[in-house]
């Protein structure tokens, strides 16, 4: 469906995009993930034609689209800031597109109010002013926009960014569920893993211009594919050199293990599980889950346990922490760790 | 973006575009700012001694040999005084109306406001019916101390005094808005620190306010310098007005007056640009920025020491006396008949319209004894053909002016924006702001004198100084002196524009031209409206270029409202020209008001408040008709 060829994009002399190679299917939802600056906002705006690329060719349908101008390329944009047009009335924002397609009056009004059905937008809303509504009216509205002129391909760039938590998850949910609905191809941009994972059917993870991972939700979470990848999401212990020796591994590289993958007292699953001893030094309390930090000699280790209620371990307490050596995810020394900054 | 068109290269629209667009900006730049400035510049070392022959010196000579270094000298005094004054006088009406708990603060600011609804000429004379020598507070004081000199009320006390005043508009615009906007939580913290209320005013308050004090103190400095309607008519030999009479000067009166008249503006103008050099400098080096994410409303501090207390509200009330007393009387003295003005009393059987609608004879005794009679010598300012043609000439003039502005800074400023880091799109920003660089008396002295001659090819050969043509060339001056104010405040509209709307509507299918008229356009409205009507407000009571081309054929509504306060006499045909002159003053403070209330009151609702504002309407509609049928 869309085909991003050796794609590269010059600000000056500068390099956001490096060399990059995407293929999305139809009907498929996309992420592009990634902390600010690693140029996931410039792939999506190379796609919408509003950034040329220096190298390279954007293909949709097998169609070259590089060149062609921004307005007949038949792509959907739903922007960070939802862009609605401040000087105009909800109708008038939806109705915008299909003005400029020189339609009907009857004609836009059906579609406008079929769409704003659609995406569940109430009908006496259509006339305010965009000011007058919540955060979540008006992503809806932006929504209906980019969807109203029925484009074969929509692109999100950070959506829910600007929502309180609660609404963030709810419309997430939402989205989701108009994307199947709709069976539209969908380019989604954000810097949040949970949303990346919850939302998508694959992800590109991106980093300083490259992409590091293409995979889908699974892969990139288990089968991190770089340092990078793994650290930029969800959590992860960095397992030092003598723990590292204890279980045989090469120490030539990094280890890294996810918070949920050590076991607390819990008997040795086999010889490829290692059992140190360690103290817990605090206690961070979430809910669903807690988060517990591990003082074992040197090293800190972080844990995760599901909150049952019952098996809250005391700050002080002695515990037993299994490492899997199946869990434990290794990479090249020169793959390094960085720091992430989502 | 390459676009995929049939259309030949140099019939794109975007090229014509650039190429006319590029044509006018060169020609608007060099044909009315730079060539006729330049020749005003050569005219100082082109005069000709006695012999005939060029002496470049000859002026320079001058200067230090005569009388012209006293009217530099009187304008920096000015200048300098009135730094001191004003900011004095606006940081008290602030203070005392913003953050301290006075009563009546309300009031009071409905006082110190007067300003903003009139000012230049019709400030001045509103001063002067109150304090020149037939004014109501000399001929009370004359009443009272028969030993006061009537005219106490002229010269540089005079012009300080009324400048003072008048120049705290831009203080209770700009420094209110400063102190409004700091974050309250400092200034308890302050106080939570230990620091007692004044501490807490100079330590935290006032470095808040630094950068806008100095704004206004080098606007003030320039205005001091270059102020032309109040010393033309309280009498002080200061820059402008002595550049004005050397303009209409000739060489068989005085020695080369137009090339002294040129040193002089480039003299001001090199003060003006070195003053703004050092605000430039000064508003580079940053300032202090709040970095609170929630910002607490300022609440007002009370003055517990009850004596500052009671000083306090003293000196508030003193102020607004000073403030409102002249708006007061002219209101009150232009519904006066000419008789009742005369003898400064009030009375409500004087009571007339006269002074705005229809005409009077005048009757009157000659020295004779006998009686005789003038027809129509007592006229309206609506009946008045001087008056009406003043205004109706300003009207027209400023109209197109503060709409040419407009046009071109939107046109410019959507160019500059869509190039942002390019060359030519910082060349257009500075030409368009080169005119603030100069006093306005130099671009106006530049166009009378340049453009008084028959051999301008750019201009076809045509004098525009010549008869009707000099409203020409005032609209073109009007239209100059505007850019720069215009720029900066259409520039910061821009800026409010998020630039995902223009692309959201690229993406919608919107062309750039449709993208601007239908998505950008109606966002930078409410502000290009606003610039239109504070420029025109500010031109349609304008001085000092009427009085700089000075003609019968250019003769603005300021120049009608001067000649009123010189025109008055028993016999004459002016023997109202008093309450002319204050119901020309109330004209303009409605005409000002109503400006005002548009451009911050109706024009600042954004579409809900005005969906909201129809929907209060309807109803209130509705519910009249339900009444209606009821009844």
């Amino acid at each position: 469906m869309i085909e991003l060829e050796n794609i590269v994009v010059k600000f000056g002399d500068f390099v956001a995009l490096h060399n990059i190679n995407v293929k999305v299917k139809e009907g498929e939802f996309f992420t592009f993930l990634g902390p600010s600056g690693c140029g996931k906002t410039t792939t999506l705006r190379t796609i919408t034609g509003f950034v040329e690329p220096v190298e390279g060719t954007v293909k949709v349908k097998g169609v070259d689209i590089t060149n062609m101008p921004i307005e007949k390329r038949n792509i959907g944009i739903v922007f960070q800031s939802y862009a609605l047009f401040p000087s105009m009335t909800v109708r008038n924002n939806i109705a915008f597109g299909l003005k400029i397609q020189k339609l009907s009056k009857h004609e836009i009004n059906q579609r406008v109010e079929a769409i704003a059905k659609k995406v569940d937008l109430d009908e006496e809303l259509l006339d305010r002013a965009v000011s007058q509504l919540s955060g979540g009216q008006q992503q809806r509205v932006a929504i209906a926009r980019a969807l109203v002129t029925e484009p074969s391909i929509i692109c999100m760039d950070e959506p829910l960014s600007n929502l309180d938590a609660k609404l963030r998850v709810q419309l997430r949910n939402e989205l989701k569920k108009m994307q199947r609905d709709f069976g539209i191809t969908t380019i989604y941009v954000t810097h949040d893993q949970e949303e990346a994972l919850t939302l998508s059917d694959r992800i590109a993870v991106f980093n300083k211009g490259n992409i590091e991972q293409i995979g889908t939700p699974n892969e990139i979470y288990n089968r991190s594919a770089s340092a990078f990848v793994c650290n930029f999401i969800g959590d992860i212990n960095h397992l030092d050199k003598q723990i590292v020796k204890d279980i045989g591994l090469d120490t030539n590289k990094h280890h890294h293990i996810r918070l949920e993958r050590l076991r607390i007292n819990t008997e040795q699953n086999d010889d490829n599980e290692l059992q140190i001893i360690g103290i817990v030094q605090s206690r961070e309390y979430y809910g669903l889950y807690i988060k517990y930090t591990i003082q074992s000699g040197d090293s800190t280790l972080k844990a995760v346990e599901k909150n049952d209620g019952i098996n809250l371990l005391d700050v002080g307490e002695q515990v037993t922490i299994g490492i899997h050596k199946k869990d434990i995810m290794s990479y090249d020394i020169n793959d390094n760790l960085e720091e992430v900054d989502a | 973006m390459k676009e995929h068109t049939t259309r030949p290269e140099w019939l794109k629209p975007e090229l014509l575009f650039r190429v006319f667009g590029t044509a006018f900006f060169v020609y608007l730049f060099f044909g009315f700012m730079l060539i006729p400035c330049l020749n005003t510049l050569t005219q100082i070392f082109t005069t000709k001694g006695a012999d005939g022959r060029i002496d470049p010196f000859a002026v320079i000579r001058f200067f230090f040999a005569g009388s012209m270094p006293k009217f530099i000298w009187n304008s920096l005094k000015l200048a300098i005084c009135l730094v001191i004054t004003v900011n004095v006088v606006g940081i008290s009406i602030v203070l005392l109306t913003e953050y301290f708990d006075i009563k009546g603060a309300k009031i009071l600011r409905l006082g110190y406001m007067t300003t903003l609804i009139y000012s230049g000429v019709a400030l001045v004379t509103g001063y002067l019916f109150l304090y020149d020598s037939n004014g109501i507070l000399t001929s009370w004081l004359a009443q009272k101390f028969p030993q006061v000199d009537h005219n106490w009320f002229s010269g540089f006390k005079a012009v300080l005094f009324t400048m003072t005043f008048a120049c705290t508009s831009n203080h209770m615009l700009f420094l209110r808005n400063a102190i409004r906007t700091i974050d309250y939580n400092t200034v308890e913290a302050a106080r939570n620190l230990g620091a007692k209320p004044f501490k807490v005013l100079m330590k935290v308050v006032f470095p808040t306010l630094l950068p806008t004090l100095f704004s206004l103190t080098v606007m003030t400095f320039i205005t001091g310098l270059c102020a032309m309607s109040a010393p033309t008519l309280l009498g002080y030999n200061s820059i402008n007005p002595e550049i004005v009479r050397l303009a209409g000067s000739s060489v068989a009166d005085e020695a080369f007056p137009q090339a002294r008249a040129a040193l002089l503006s480039v003299i001001l103008a090199l003060f003006t640009i070195l003053l703004l050099t050092v605000l430039s400098s000064y508003e580079h080096k940053g300032h202090y920025l709040s970095v609170s994410k929630t910002k607490a409303k300022l609440v007002k501090q009370k003055i517990h020491n009850p004596v500052a207390n009671v000083f306090a509200h003293i000196y508030a009330y003193v102020l607004f006396i000073i403030y409102a007393t002249p708006v007061v009387m002219i209101i009150l003295f232009a519904f006066q008949n000419y008789p009742a003005i005369r003898s400064k009393t009030l009375s409500l059987d004087q009571f007339t319209l006269i002074n705005f609608f229809g005409t009077q004879d005048y009757e009157f005794m000659t020295n004779r004894g006998k009686l005789k009679i003038r027809p129509n010598s007592i006229s309206g300012v609506f009946s008045n053909a001087d008056t009406v043609g003043g205004i109706r000439l300003s009207f027209v003039l400023s109209a197109i002016a503060a709409a040419l502005a407009c046009v071109i800074v939107v046109v410019a400023v959507n160019y500059i924006f869509k190039n942002k880091s390019k060359k030519r799109s910082t060349i257009l920003e500075y030409s368009l702001l080169f005119p603030w660089l100069l006093p306005t008396i130099l671009i106006c002295y530049s166009y009378r004198t340049f453009f008084n001659a028959d051999n301008i090819w750019y201009v076809g050969n045509v004098n525009l100084y010549l008869r009707e043509n000099v409203r020409f060339l005032i609209i073109v001056a009007y239209t100059v002196v505007k850019l720069p104010f215009a720029l900066r405040m259409i520039k910061a509209a821009f800026y409010a524009i998020d630039e995902e709307l223009e692309d959201a509507a690229r993406n919608l299918g919107a062309s750039p031209l449709v993208s601007f008229l239908r998505i950008k356009l109606p966002i930078i409205l409410p502000s290009v409206l606003a610039v239109f009507a504070l420029n025109f407000n500010s031109l349609f009571t304008e001085y000092d270029m009427s009085a700089t081309f000075h003609s019968s054929y250019g003769k603005t509504y300021a120049m009608v409202m001067q000649s009123m306060t010189m025109e008055e006499g028993r016999d004459g045909y002016n023997v109202n020209a008093s309450g002319r002159r204050c119901a020309s003053t109330v004209f303009i403070m409605v005409v000002s008001g109503l400006i005002l209330y548009l451009v911050y009151g109706v024009g600042a609702r954004d579409l809900g408040e005005r969906l909201q504002a129809k929907e209060r309407r309807k109803h209130r509609r509705e519910k009249w008709v339900t009444r209606l049928r009821r009844n």
